[in-house]
């Protein structure tokens, strides 16, 4: 994604800048109106399309592309990295050494006192698995990088990944608070509902938003919005008690 | 740094070893914090695999992959381990870990995996058929592989060959220290539970090395080897022999339902 500087992109306060080329060229005037206009009323970005006004919705239906655009390479990149897997591992020929080591595996396995006796086998596939989970983890946080301009993966990224992928769940206490909050700044959720052919954790993740009235406002407005926010806290009350699985 | 530190982990490692040896003979021993994580240095090179090349991993995100990956397995594991214990069975075994992939909504994983055990049991198969694959061209390799007598890798068959392998770190850190190039002696330390003396050593004596480049690599290749004895011990079990082997075609399709939301 080229860089694409904007001013109202700063004056909006740290919203997500677009590259030009995602826009035709009308576009990049409309969000100066949709800024003014929420500067002024202060009132947040319906969820409700219909209720929004032609301006609004021409915008809201620009960023609703631009979103499906993104969503679509990243599925690609998705697709492409399972791909990527399975053609590796039937290429492998070197069963001997390993990417990580086995003994520290078998070490974290049996940190749980109630586990006995580990098969050969178990920490092998583990190896494997771990290889594949810290380069799935790795690319989903790189795409928040990216979506962010930035060239330095940082823990905010990996917590957006978290976030944004349900079968991450068991890792939300891993990452603090404020490295979720930061998130905001990333890709504008608000308002904007599931896109066809989801990504495998987007449905989960967008389906609460849905039900938020009047959630805020595409640019700018996300960042910090106490109801986005107030939504994280239940889903990590609920997880935490079934899913403790803390290493001593 | 981490190779200067390590020694004094690992005797403090075996002291506290020892200690619960006398105290209680089925506790597991305490769990040190460079223990309790993946060496950072296989994680960076994993993470910067799937990277652009002009990509910076911030120091903050490296150590939060490092707990990820921990939480990952512990996660893993205590799903199998469930049930484990459910189908009243002492050993978590590889098809019990794809098991609670599955359960957990790693569908994704279940296929890949599958198909790397497969092939890695065919690995196995083929060097169980001539006593030991060739070790790779590797002065190291190729002079431990031969240094193990077979007698050594008939002991390791035993049963609870797969707990023998805990307690005997502590030593192994303390032992890898002083290696200097010859085979290490057989241990002499008392440990958590009595097992055979030949069984001792084998899979231990460079686990240190794991913080290093091509070290890591070393380690990874005795890491490998030491578990090739203990998968002829499961094999020679009948129960665990026949979970082991079972038909790959069926351990995919077993697991390939989905169940996302299964947990929630």
């Amino acid at each position: 994604m080229e860089p694409s500087p904007q001013p109202m992109g700063v004056a909006a306060g740290g919203s997500q800048v677009y590259p030009a080329s995602a826009y035709p060229p009308a576009a990049t005037v409309a969000p100066a109106s949709v800024v003014s206009a929420g500067l002024q009323s202060g009132q947040p970005f319906p969820a409700n399309p219909g209720h929004m006004s032609a301006q609004h919705q021409i915008v809201y239906q620009q960023a609703q592309q631009f979103h499906q655009q993104l969503q679509q390479q990243q599925q690609q990149q998705l697709q492409q990295f399972w791909v990527e897997r399975m053609t590796e591992i039937e290429a492998t020929t070197d069963f001997k050494n390993h990417n990580l080591p086995l003994a520290r595996i078998k070490k974290i396995m049996k940190a749980d006192e109630d586990v006995r006796m580990i098969s050969a086998e178990a920490p092998v596939v583990f190896a494997k698995a771990c290889e594949i989970f810290i380069l799935e983890l790795t690319l989903r946080s790189w795409m928040h990088t990216e979506e962010n301009k930035r060239r330095t993966l940082q823990k905010n990224d990996i917590a957006a990944a978290i976030t944004r992928t349900d079968i991450y769940d068991f890792l939300v206490d891993i990452v603090p608070r404020d490295e979720m909050k930061e998130d905001g700044i990333g890709l504008p959720r608000a308002g904007l509902p599931p896109m066809g052919a989801p990504a495998d954790a987007y449905p989960y993740y967008y389906m609460p938003q849905q039900q938020v009235p009047g959630s805020g406002m595409v640019y700018g407005a996300q960042q910090g919005h106490p109801v986005t926010y107030l939504w994280q806290e239940p889903q990590q009350q609920q997880e935490q008690a079934p899913e403790e699985q803390q290493s001593a | 740094m981490d190779s200067s530190f390590l020694p004094a982990g690992a005797d403090n490692g075996s002291a506290g070893g020892a200690n619960n040896g006398g105290g209680a003979a089925q506790q597991a021993p305490p769990i040190r914090e460079q223990d309790r994580l993946m060496p950072i240095a296989n994680v960076i090179r994993i993470m910067r695999r799937v990277l652009p090349a002009h990509a910076k991993i911030s120091d903050d995100a490296k150590e939060t992959i490092q707990e990820c990956v921990s939480e990952y397995i512990s996660f893993i594991t205590g799903e199998a381990n469930e049930r484990c214990q459910r189908e009243q069975r002492k050993t978590i075994t590889a098809e019990d870990v794809l098991w609670a992939m599955s359960r957990l909504g790693f569908d994704d994983y279940v296929e890949p995996l599958s198909v790397y055990l497969h092939r890695y049991r065919e690995f196995e198969g083929e060097a169980r058929g001539v006593g030991l694959a060739p070790a790779p061209p590797r002065g190291d390799h190729h002079h431990h592989h031969h240094s193990v007598p077979p007698s050594m890798l008939n002991k390791s068959r035993g049963p609870g060959s797969g707990a023998v392998m805990l307690p005997h770190h502590h030593h192994h850190d303390m032992h890898a220290s002083m290696y200097g190039g010859a085979v290490p002696p057989p241990p002499h330390h008392g440990f958590l539970m009595p097992h055979p003396q030949g069984g001792h050593y084998l899979p231990y004596p460079y686990e240190p090395t794991s913080y290093g480049g091509e070290h890591a690599l070393a380690s990874g290749y005795y890491g490998g080897a030491a578990y090739a004895p203990g998968n002829n011990g499961g094999s020679g079990d009948g129960s665990g022999g026949s979970a082991s082997h079972a038909p790959p075609g069926g351990s995919g399709g077993g697991f390939d339902h989905p169940h996302t939301f299964a947990y929630k």
